[in-house]
């Protein structure tokens, strides 16, 4: 993980997983920023350091894609329900992403509600 | 900061509507509904399960300077009650909604937090991955230009919880050196390590013979 000043545009990085990706320095760099406080880090955190996660995370986030995509081959499609499968023995993952999901799931039927009373008012009128 | 004006998990919608509590923010992703769903939306929003204990008298005594603007500071008590059913903080707990003595509990323990504590836990509850961002780099990896939103919500979930690992453990490694201050590279390195040797970052496993 190289932590020296990073160029503008990172084409073929250092990873060996995303040759192709090209992203721009500092994509999640202001996320990360706050997450990193909030998990401990000075309220400041160190700009190489936040850089260095970040690389730490896209890497992640491509390792994790790669293997869901192996186990879904037979398919040939990714489904959500493969990176669940992946985290199937990292409890406090999986528990955080089932209720990510059910909460999407609920403000989708709220939403549905919502719409449908306002179609209502507007019949009414 | 991304204000966003919803419980850190709203971030991850396009659409989001705030519970009525919420100050306006400035998600640039989020039209300002004013017809947001009922209060109960907001009990909805349980806490992130962290994996250690986010422990208070870790926060910093370095005032927080995030640049944020005015209504961050305004402590949202509101906001903050309805979203702890469970402010669980130890391992592997999933967060029940509405257990009346797990959010009496959590807003006991809020009232507790110092100024620096809740701003911690704010910017804990509050930060997130763009959603934009992240779907951008999913396709960019799966080579296919359709995400879905569950699936960008998964990733970005499980990333957040990774970041987690890496600084909390980062944070053990400072204590372990006795240094202090913000962290440095060769702590996060460190514990990068240290999570490899559990076994916590996946490996592209290639199948190595003959080795």
């Amino acid at each position: 993980m190289s932590t020296g000043p990073f160029p503008k545009v990172k084409v073929g990085s250092s990873l060996p997983s995303e040759a192709s990706l090209k992203r721009k320095r500092g994509m999640f760099q202001k996320d990360l920023h706050h997450m990193m406080y909030g998990f401990g880090d000075d309220a400041n955190p160190l700009p190489e350091t936040v850089a260095l996660v970040e690389d730490i995370v896209v890497k992640y986030v491509t390792d994790i894609v790669h293997k869901a995509q192996d186990d879904a081959t037979k398919r040939g499609k990714l489904f959500t329900e493969d990176f669940l499968f992946l985290i199937r023995k990292d409890l406090p993952k999986l528990n955080r992403c089932t209720e990510l999901l059910s909460m999407d799931e609920e403000i989708k039927q709220a939403r549905k509600v919502i719409w449908v009373d306002e179609e209502k008012l507007v019949s009414v009128d | 900061m991304k204000k966003s004006k919803d419980p850190f998990e709203i971030a991850f919608e396009e659409q989001e509507e705030s519970p009525p509590e919420s100050p306006v923010g400035l998600d640039e992703n989020e039209p300002q509904t004013s017809a947001g769903p009922s209060v109960n939306l907001g009990e909805e929003f349980a806490a992130n399960p962290i994996v250690h204990t986010t422990d208070p008298s870790k926060s910093s005594a370095v005032p927080l300077s995030v640049g944020t603007s005015g209504p961050i500071a305004k402590p949202k008590e509101d906001d903050e009650e309805e979203e702890e059913e469970n402010m669980e903080v130890e391992l592997g707990k999933l967060p029940s909604r509405g257990d009346p003595a797990k959010t009496a509990k959590m807003q006991e323990i809020l009232a507790h937090f110092t100024a620096d504590q809740m701003s911690r836990y704010e910017s804990f509850r509050r930060s997130g991955f763009q959603k934009s961002n992240m779907k951008r780099l999913l396709s960019s990896i799966t080579g296919s230009a359709k995400i879905s939103i569950p699936m960008t919500i998964v990733v970005s979930g499980i990333a957040k919880m990774f970041v987690g690992e890496i600084v909390e453990t980062a944070k053990v490694v400072m204590s372990e050196r006795r240094e202090s201050g913000p962290i440095r590279p060769c702590h996060i390195r460190e514990a990068y390590r240290r999570l490899k040797v559990d076994g916590k970052i996946p490996k592209r496993s290639v199948p190595r013979l003959f080795r």
